[in-house]
């Protein structure tokens, strides 16, 4: 088969390729980027808020556990 | 002592839609977009797929062009989206002017239809040239329809720098609808521009409007028509793509704006 036909099919499969993927990846970075923009930091959740177990990173060991208590207590 | 303050609150409230993407319900109504959207891409993929394997090794070789033939089912479907994003384009451009219907969602879907439309414009161009080299003996000439395509490519690239152009968003919302109105006045003349002026690109294939003949039967029939769907479930799907990311970048901007005001507030407390 002719080269003019394979450059022809690949160009206009794989520039549409690179697009679509270009455009779903800076989609999801622009989420992450919101997301971690407007989402509430430990301090500004409520006690009972579940997000603020979620928002902990790692395991929750008992020294986190007793520095959470701390800052509850100071906010009493 | 609770450190938040109010405006910053404020803030955190209205984005809440965003910041809780990640905690979405599994029959939420954005997963089932989601999902919606990923089974069309899926669908186009699957088309294009059955497209090019149809084009390629399944249908015969044209008795004048031979081979070159199987370009035609890439080529034509990529003009014919081009018309149709335009055509979005120009109709969401209206919308947005007219003071009923005006919103900016319409001016998100102008900017991503004309984004859109410009890449199949390119490819439109890019095919046509790598066709004409083997069958005219050049890569380009200055016939109509390539020149006046050509001049569609530019005029629309002028309409995406114009949206860029910083200032108010109202304002740019009506400068850019503005450009797309006028940018739209050169895609009939494109396609009918092979009628007007004598040119070396031949009349449509499917249709012809001077004869009122088909040129393609069979097995080549259908794998063209098969294209336009194809091609067309790309483009729906690089569409909504593309929009979506164009809200999201002004809800960006519209919360880092939020929060460095919150911030100044802060400051100034």
């Amino acid at each position: 088969m002719s080269a003019y036909i394979d450059a022809g099919y690949v160009v206009a499969l794989g520039t549409l390729a690179v697009y679509g993927s270009t455009l779903v990846a800076r989609e999801r970075a622009a989420r992450r980027r919101i997301e971690a923009a407007t989402k509430p930091t430990g301090e500004e959740l409520a006690d009972d808020d579940p997000s603020r177990v979620e928002a902990a990173p790692g395991p929750i060991t008992d020294a986190m556990t007793h520095e959470s208590g701390a800052r509850s207590e100071t906010r009493r | 002592m609770t450190v938040t303050s109010a405006p910053l609150k404020e803030q955190h409230g209205r984005a809440a839609d965003v910041a809780s993407s990640a905690r979405l319900p599994p029959g939420s109504a954005r997963t089932r977009r989601d999902r919606l959207v990923a089974a069309l891409g899926l669908f186009a993929l699957i088309g294009v797929v059955i497209d090019v394997w149809l084009g390629l090794w399944v249908t015969p070789p044209d008795q004048t062009l031979g081979n070159l033939v199987r370009l035609l089912y890439i080529h034509p479907a990529l003009a014919w989206v081009m018309y149709i994003a335009y055509g979005i384009a120009f109709l969401s451009s209206i919308l947005y002017l007219w003071p009923r219907t005006r919103s900016p969602r319409f001016d998100h879907l102008a900017g991503a239809a004309a984004e859109v439309g410009v890449v199949f414009t390119g490819l439109t161009l890019v095919t046509g040239s790598i066709w004409g080299r083997p069958t005219w003996g050049t890569w380009w000439t200055w016939d109509p329809l390539l020149t006046t395509t050509a001049l569609l490519f530019v005029l629309y690239l002028g309409y995406l720098a114009v949206r860029r152009i910083p200032g108010d968003p109202a304002t740019r919302a009506r400068r850019s609808a503005v450009a797309a109105l006028i940018a739209f006045i050169d895609v009939p003349v494109v396609y009918f521009s092979v009628l007007w002026w004598r040119s070396l690109h031949q009349l449509p294939t499917v249709d012809d409007p001077v004869t009122g003949k088909t040129y393609v039967h069979g097995s080549m029939a259908w794998t063209l028509l098969l294209s336009f769907v194809s091609f067309s479930l790309v483009f729906l799907w690089l569409l909504v793509h593309r929009y979506r990311l164009s809200l999201l970048a002004e809800k960006e901007s519209d919360e880092l704006l939020a929060i460095a005001m919150a911030e100044r507030r802060g400051e100034v407390a």
